[in-house]
């Protein structure tokens, strides 16, 4: 009995709970509403223009709040700045730095293989070949000394990486295949053409 | 992309690989144990490059096992969101295709694949554009960007795009 009354005595505060949680997110839609007005204002939203009804207001509200939110969070990068989750004490190679490194090391394991406990894993194999047949250039560090300027203007490693790596043609394509190369003020078309002009040159003919 | 990079791992060693080859047998324990595996922070460790240095041993309780901390230097392969990457295609289905870049798995969602392109079922399932001049089959070579990434114990699994500007294939096998 007593467990029951308890439950119930539990359900009763937890309506009651809730029927206040409601009033006072009421009373907050009431708040905006009153906001509302401002915000239409500035916004010039169409759904939040109150016609007259409070619910509807709120309602409207509750629109141009969700819309405030999502545009909030377009306003942080959509395009997620690439590298952004990088750890610390970490060097981005270039696909043909990468194979330069991994064609030393199975050069160095071919000697090791008569341990036959060392096995050379899947990944090393893929990681080497995707490697090789994504190196581009036929003097990698060239590559980075090219690119290394765009750094002044405040390209990050990871993404002059990505742009050595895909090795666009024109300052169009770089910008649309590394978005968050639009936000950096100080880069403009031509410096990034220049940079790519010279990629282009060390480029291996194909 | 690559990255060369820095970590930090302790190594356990049974006492019977002490002795002069002691530092030699604790590196290649480290290559085996952390060649080819796969984490969420720093993707899939392709290769011990060099080792930093190795700290001193402490004897665990009980067991006589020690455990030396190992930095060591490695190149990994991670693949990030944004990132622009050239895959091989492995596999093509009416739901999208399946590409790889080194040991990285990437789908292509048939909704993220320019609408003009059809799926042609058939002995070689292929995307078409309706004018023939496009085709995305198994082996064929594409341009995609990273879109999301599932990391597992063992591999990472990437969702790409190629509905986007300067993407899509850049090799058909077919042409060669």
């Amino acid at each position: 009995m007593s467990d029951k009354t308890a439950s119930m005595l539990n359900k009763g505060g937890l309506k009651g709970k809730d029927d206040s949680a409601t009033k006072s997110a009421k009373g907050r839609r009431v708040q905006f509403s009153r906001e509302g007005p401002f915000e239409s204002v500035m916004s010039d939203s169409p759904k939040s223009g109150g016609k007259g009804d409070f619910s509807k207001g709120g309602k409207g509200d509750k629109v141009s709040n969700g819309k405030k939110t999502s545009t909030s969070k377009e306003s942080q990068p959509s395009e997620p700045k690439i590298g952004q989750e990088l750890p610390e004490n970490v060097k981005c190679l270039l696909d043909s730095e990468a194979a330069d490194i991994l064609q030393r090391i199975q050069d160095q394991m071919v000697m090791l293989s008569r341990d036959s406990s060392i096995k050379i894993p899947v990944s090393f194999d893929k990681g080497l070949q995707y490697a090789k047949s994504n190196s581009k250039y036929a003097k990698p560090e060239f590559v980075g000394q090219t690119l290394q300027h765009l750094a002044g203007y405040g390209v990050s490693d990871s993404e002059i990486c990505v742009i050595g790596n895909a090795c666009p043609e024109t300052a169009d394509e770089a910008y649309a295949l590394v978005p968050s190369l639009k936000g950096k003020r100080s880069l403009n078309n031509e410096i990034l053409q220049d940079a790519l002009n010279e990629l282009a040159k060390l480029r291996q003919p194909i | 992309m690559f990255f060369h990079i820095v970590l930090e791992r302790n190594m356990q060693l049974h006492p019977r690989y002490f002795g002069r080859n002691l530092r030699d047998n604790l590196v290649s324990k480290l290559m085996k144990d952390v060649e080819g595996t796969c984490s969420g922070r720093h993707g899939f460790v392709v290769a011990v490059t060099g080792i930093e240095n190795i700290g001193k041993g402490l004897i665990r309780d009980g067991t006589g096992f020690v455990t030396f901390p190992v930095k060591y230097q490695c190149v990994v392969f991670r693949p990030f969101k944004g990132e622009i990457l050239e895959a091989v295609v492995t596999m093509v289905n009416k739901m999208g295709f399946f590409a790889e870049a080194g040991p990285v798995q990437i789908f292509v969602s048939n909704h993220l694949i320019p609408d003009d392109m059809e799926f042609q079922s058939g002995d070689i399932p292929n995307y078409t554009t309706s004018d023939g001049s496009v085709k995305i089959q198994k082996d064929s070579e594409v341009r995609l960007k990273i879109i999301g990434t599932r990391v597992d114990a063992t591999e990472i699994f990437c969702i790409g795009t190629i509905k986007d500007d300067f993407l899509g294939v850049i090799n058909d096998p077919t042409t060669v």
